[in-house]
């Protein structure tokens, strides 16, 4: 019996777990106590991490379309076609007519020699991932979160997104710290928040505006000049707030000695996201001016999405987030000196523009509009049949995060490791080995014959990686990169205006509601790796079965207003389109405004697609709706 | 049988022939710091410090993930139990995780019997080790669960300067004795006295949250828990079932069947009353859908004089391993103090 | 050791569709031995492997005391119950059991038995109302109210034809939507009860169906004068392991697999997840 010490492959946390073997096989799970994440902590996700493995649904060899069904093949037979496929785009289009997609959930390594393939391999610029989000501003851990006197929390719930960070939440209130809270939905955190500003959707990056406003009212400052001119107009109203009311949020803030500020990725499913991260992270540096130590994290929602943007899977960055034309002297020694640097298509916008598509454990349909990949080859790999692979023409299996070694990076730039416990199922291969072997039969072969190798390169090329190797990352909690070192995207960088951006959507006569497609609500249901546990995939389907086309949040006043029971369902319209959704009643959303859970939202055809404010990830706009009973 | 006396100088020995008839289980600190239960390979793995291991003993006779039958169709379908048949030693069990062994030992027997649990606790042998220093969490005290037994384990070690006291607690103990008397010296009755007075010592450092404890177990078992408190709770649970997993008297399962129509099995595995679907029926009606109902069952099933004359003693060990590993505010300290005083406006 | 958990294996003689989604099927134990031992009193279920799907528990729904044969009636909702009717005859399943306590018997000889079931909810009730009619000379009278949303939703359809001619024995039908040249009662369950014309403290009912008929039925029973402790029902846990280890399903201090799954509604008045 032994107990491998890894790291969670869930969230963006990164909790220190064991998995206990025995014969072969995992027998459970138990949470590290010395780990700096989990401190002896897991949630549903992690204590349930084993049942990824001895899965049924997992794929143990590649398959290959034959006569429109996927069909069981041997290695050389689906790297052939594999090759095939891309070298056929390549001649028909040149290295614009492929692309390939990296993954948030896979480890450094398998990012690492992807980034290799994509721009040295097959020379094309087209390298994304679907969870790639603007920068990420960054400074500080959840140990400076833990010690903080004020938090505030914009737009997220961690309790559904970030158990491990709620643990912090809890244990700082006892130690008197304060908590505000910037939401839509009045969830449990705001409940228990010392000043809740329930924002109308979309709010937040008002709400912030306005808090720098009142914070820098008495500052007479030149450098702050700029940023409080941009300020002045700052109007809560159109978050459905006074002035006064974020003032006693302004007043705890200015009164904080150490500030913690936490967002996420559900900040990012809306329009406003990037006027949202800069308002923080400028509020970070007035905090950090008036002399307050400040803390500004953004929670991630996988496990690796930090580790795979550093290693360069992007369209116009290189790994290390070196700009394009940067000089790149270890990356030109590793990869030679003729890789791509163009700048390429977004993830987004390579359906229906390349001809072949690599795509190494993503998935693009859980999007508000299915991408369009009929005349595009089709190359997928992961651990289970996602709906992407349902769509290939080459599925290969992969090999999960116990079933090999490598490193992930979490949200506070943590490097960990991950280590193998049992062998992968069936013909399963580690990540970085298939795109090895595809990269071999492409006519660049990769000197890598164990994942250490390719991390050995990384750390020669990645100048945050620097120094670390597998011996440094024996110790708990891994490595973080260099506190002084934040990429280009370090939030110091100077205090950035602020105007206004556009003004929101508005509810009329015709549209009374304002219908928000809720990130926080059920973030993980129906993800694929979820939903094919043994055990707890029930969890994160409940949703689905109990409200099969959809859960609408009504305030019970509006419930009362409009004649409308709990359970029952009603028909919403917006210019858009209707759908029909089953009522909660809850007066945890604003009155006048209505959420869905964000995964359902995307296919009800209702709510307004706007162009995303930092990728060029389409977001669900707040949709002005029209509610009556079905 | 009289106690026994192990020298210090004798223990490596005396495990060493351990390790050779059979697997042994002991706490063992990991690379990364931690101190759990594991399998040894050698007498200088055994951690002999104090401090609560992060797992209690549950696992090694309940896995997380445990095979029960097997399925084979070739030309008949049969159907075949499996069962865990080896003989372990568990050496330096903490009194609570052998107080939660004896509550398990009662959920598996009665009036169905348990076998694959039951095989392996008649395979096992308890050497359980009395703490002389809590750690963070400890509140054994208020269980009746420690820090040292008065029964219900084979062997109980107390650490004295000289060497490990031992008291022998069944025929299994007093074998095991024997077999190794030319280790062994006979305890002087000095030596006793001393272990008596280190347990009054003990009992004084661990914690007495036994106020809290009780006054929620009389409210809760007559049903005067002002409801606002379950609302309160549930604001403060994430559902992460972390409480029951780690708990040392939890044994909650679910089952899970896969065949291909050649080979099949049927595995059982842990389960958390926190969780949503646990109550849930197959109709889709769910009489625990809200979180406060399902928090208000779990402190009822471990707290209530109802279930403790059911099971012979109240569910909790008080071993403070749920606070530890709580991802938000809601374990047994939390819920008893926020039962004991009510609504707090 | 006994392994409590290990299923005997049965083959499926006969399935009879009660309703679009709702099958009797009659089971048949292998082994010669086995089906000699297996004996089960009304109110008792059994806990049913589908092999591949999974296992679910079922009231004991036969119409006999025999041990030849068993009959399920399972409405098709989830995977286990789907996979039972997608086995033809023939088709093996396994079994464990029976399981939980039954309804009683000789405790409520002399008293006037009120049966009333709705839908699906007959089948728990069936067994019980095949034996008190054995025993009818035991009993004051005997009496079985049906109900179901429409005459495509009666089960034991032929049987309740049947039942309605007997002597000894009152059976009324009703369901709450005419539909078809139906022409008996229309009316929920309930309506039927104003019908039964015995002293309420020299009588005993056994009630089954919906949550939301039960809950009304035990209302309009409690008015008629009726004693808690003098109603009983059966509770629908999904219950893992049948007996008392997996903790699904307790309520409280109880477990439906052990000291159900008949209950008095006395005892549900106890269980806060029924205090409505």
């Amino acid at each position: 019996m032994a107990d491998i010490a890894t790291t969670c492959p869930f969230c963006g946390c990164g909790c220190g777990l064991y998995l206990h073997v025995a014969e072969g096989r995992i027998s459970g799970v138990a949470p590290s106590r010395c780990h700096p994440v989990s401190q002896g902590r897991l949630c549903l996700k992690g204590w349930h991490a084993h049942e990824l493995m001895d899965n049924p649904a997992r794929l143990t060899r590649p398959f290959l379309r034959k006569d429109g069904a996927l069909a069981p093949v041997s290695w050389e037979e689906a790297l052939s076609a594999a090759a095939a496929g891309l070298n056929a785009a390549l001649r028909a289009g040149g290295p614009q007519a492929v692309g390939v997609l990296g993954s948030a959930r896979a480890a450094n390594e398998d990012n690492y020699a992807l980034a290799r393939f994509a721009r040295a391999t097959l020379k094309t610029p087209n390298l994304d991932c679907s969870h790639r989000t603007g920068s990420l501003p960054t400074s500080g851990d959840l140990a400076a979160l833990e010690a903080s006197d004020l938090v505030l929390l914009v737009g997220n719930d961690p309790n559904e997104e970030h158990p491990a960070v709620s643990a912090r939440l809890y244990r700082g209130r006892l130690n008197g710290s304060r908590l505000v809270v910037i939401a839509t939905r009045r969830h449990a955190l705001a409940r228990l928040a010392d000043v809740f500003l329930q924002a109308r959707p979309g709010g937040e990056a008002e709400v912030i505006r306005t808090l720098l406003r009142a914070l820098l009212a008495d500052q007479r400052s030149e450098a702050l000049a700029a940023l409080k001119a941009s300020v002045a107009q700052a109007s809560p109203e159109t978050a459905g707030l006074s002035a006064a009311d974020v003032e006693g949020a302004a007043r705890l803030l200015a009164g904080a000695k150490q500030v913690a500020l936490l967002y996420s990725s559900s900040l990012a499913a809306l329009p406003a996201a990037a006027t949202a991260r800069t308002a923080l992270a400028d509020l970070a540096a007035v905090g950090e001016r008036a002399g307050a130590k400040a803390t500004l994290l953004e929670l991630l929602p996988r496990n690796n999405l930090r580790g795979c943007l550093d290693m360069g899977v992007s369209p116009d960055r290189l790994p290390g987030y070196a700009s394009l034309v940067d000089s790149v002297p270890d990356l030109a020694r590793a990869w030679g000196a003729d890789f791509c640097r163009v700048r390429g298509l977004s993830a987004w916008e390579m359906p229906g523009k390349v001809k072949a598509l690599y795509v190494m454990g993503d998935d693009l349909t859980r999007a508000p509009a299915a991408p369009d990949l009929t005349s595009t080859f089709l190359i997928v790999q992961d651990i289970f049949l996602s709906p992407m692979a349902q769509q290939a023409q080459v599925v290969l299996p992969a090999a999960a995060f116990a079933e090999r070694d490598g490193t992930y990076t979490n949200q506070e730039r943590r490097v960990q490791r991950i280590r193998q416990a049992v062998t992968p199922p069936g013909e399963a291969w580690e990540d970085w080995k298939i795109v090895a072997e595809l990269s071999a039969r492409l006519g660049a072969s990769m000197p890598y014959m164990t994942a250490e190798n390719v991390f050995a390169e990384i750390a020669t090329v990645v100048p945050m990686y620097r120094g670390v190797s597998y011996q440094t990352l024996e110790r708990a909690g891994g490595a973080s990169w260099p506190a002084d070192m934040r990429g280009p995207f370090a939030w110091q960088r100077g205090l950035q205006p602020l105007p206004r951006n556009g003004s929101g959507p508005r509810s009329s006569a015709e549209f009374p509601f304002l219908l928000l497609a809720d990130a926080t609500l059920g973030p993980w249901d129906q993800e694929t790796s979820i939903a094919n546990t043994l055990t707890v995939a029930v969890e994160f389907t409940l949703i689905g079965r109990d409200y099969p086309t959809g859960m609408l949040y009504l305030h019970p006043e509006d419930a009362k207003q409009l004649g409308v029971r709990a359970g029952r369902n009603v028909q919403v319209r917006s210019a858009r389109g209707e759908a029909s959704l089953k009522v909660l009643v809850s007066d945890e959303t604003p009155r006048g405004v209505v959420l869905v859970p964000h995964w359902q939202a995307l296919r009800l055809g209702v709510m307004e697609i706007a162009a995303g404010s930092e990728t060029e990830r389409p977001v669900l706009a707040p949709t002005p709706v029209a509610i009556k009973s079905a | 049988m009289t106690s026994r006396l192990l020298l210090h100088s004798r223990v490596e020995e005396f495990v060493a022939r351990l390790l050779r008839a059979a697997e042994v289980i002991a706490p063992r600190r990991t690379a990364g710091g931690d101190l759990l239960y594991g399998q040894i390979s050698a007498p200088s793995e055994v951690s002999w410090g104090y401090g609560i291991p992060t797992e209690p003993l549950k696992r090694f006779f309940m896995p997380q993930r445990d095979p029960i039958l097997l399925f084979s169709q070739n030309g008949k379908l049969r159907v075949s139990p499996v069962y865990e048949d080896k003989a372990r030693i568990f050496l330096a069990a903490r009194c609570c995780d052998v107080t939660g062994l004896g509550v398990l030992d009662v959920m598996f027997s009665g009036q169905y019997e348990d076998p694959y649990y039951l095989l392996r606790r008649r395979n096992s042998l308890v050497l359980a080790y009395s703490c002389q220093e809590p750690d963070d969490t400890c509140f054994c005290v208020c269980g009746d669960a420690g820090p040292f037994l008065k029964k219900g384990y084979d062997q109980q070690w107390t650490r004295l300067e000289e060497g490990m006291l031992i008291e022998i607690g069944s025929e299994k103990g007093r074998k095991l004795a024997e077999e190794h008397a030319d280790l062994l010296v006979p305890a002087e009755l000095e030596h006793i006295k001393r272990r008596h007075l280190l347990a009054k010592e003990a009992e004084t450092k661990f914690g007495d949250f036994r106020a809290y404890v009780a006054a929620a177990m009389r409210k809760l078992s007559l049903e005067e828990v002002e409801s606002g408190v379950w609302d309160e709770l549930a604001d403060r649970c994430v559902d992460c079932g972390g409480c029951a997993f780690v708990c040392p008297t939890c044994s909650c399962f679910t089952v899970t069947d896969r065949f291909d129509g050649e080979q099949g099995i049927r595995e059982r595995h842990w389960d958390a009353c926190n969780y949503s679907c646990y109550a849930r029926e197959a109709s889709g009606h769910n009489p625990r859908a809200h979180r406060k109902t399902r928090l208000h069952a779990r402190f009822f099933h471990k707290l209530s004089h109802q279930w403790a004359l059911r099971n012979t003693r109240h569910g909790c060990v008080c071993c403070g391993r749920c606070l530890s590993t709580c991802e938000a505010w809601a374990h047994m300290p939390a819920a008893a103090e926020a039962i004991r005083r009510g609504v707090v406006k | 050791m006994n392994n409590p958990y290990l299923p005997i294996l049965a083959t499926i003689e006969s399935i009879k569709p009660e309703t679009s989604d709702t099958s009797t099927f009659t089971l048949r134990i292998d082994d010669a031995a086995e089906r000699e031992a297996f004996l089960y009193k009304p109110g008792q279920f059994l806990e049913v492997s589908i092999f591949g799907a999974g296992e679910a528990p079922f009231c004991i729904a036969s119409a006999k005391h025999g041990r030849d044969t068993l009959d399920l009636t399972v409405r098709a909702v989830g995977r286990v119950t789907k996979a039972l009717h997608a086995l033809g005859v023939g088709g093996q399943i396994g079994l464990r059991g029976p399981l939980g306590n039954c309804f009683p018997m000789e405790d409520v000889y002399g008293k006037h038995v009120l049966v009333v079931g709705g839908g699906i909810g007959l089948a728990p009730l069936r067994p019980q109302v095949h034996e008190v009619y054995r025993l009818r000379d035991k009993f004051a009278s005997v009496t079985v109210l049906v109900g179901a949303r429409t005459q495509a939703d009666l089960v034991y359809r032929d049987e309740l034809e049947q039942w309605q001619k007997l002597e000894g024995m009152t059976c009324l039908t009703t369901v709450d939507v005419a539909t078809d040249g139906w022409a008996g009662n229309v009316g929920v369950v309930g309506t039927l009860l104003p019908q039964w014309k015995h002293p309420a403290a020299e009588g005993v009912v056994f009630v089954c169906g919906p949550p939301i008929m039960i809950r009304f039925v035990v209302r309009d029973l409690e008015a008629m004068g009726f004693a808690a402790k003098d109603i009983y029902t059966t509770l629908e846990q999904h219950m893992r392991c049948g007996i008392g280890k997996c903790n699904h399903c307790m309520m409280g201090d109880k477990w439906v697999c052990l000291d159900g799954p008949v209950f008095t509604c006395q005892q549900l008045n106890e269980m806060v997840e029924y205090q409505q």
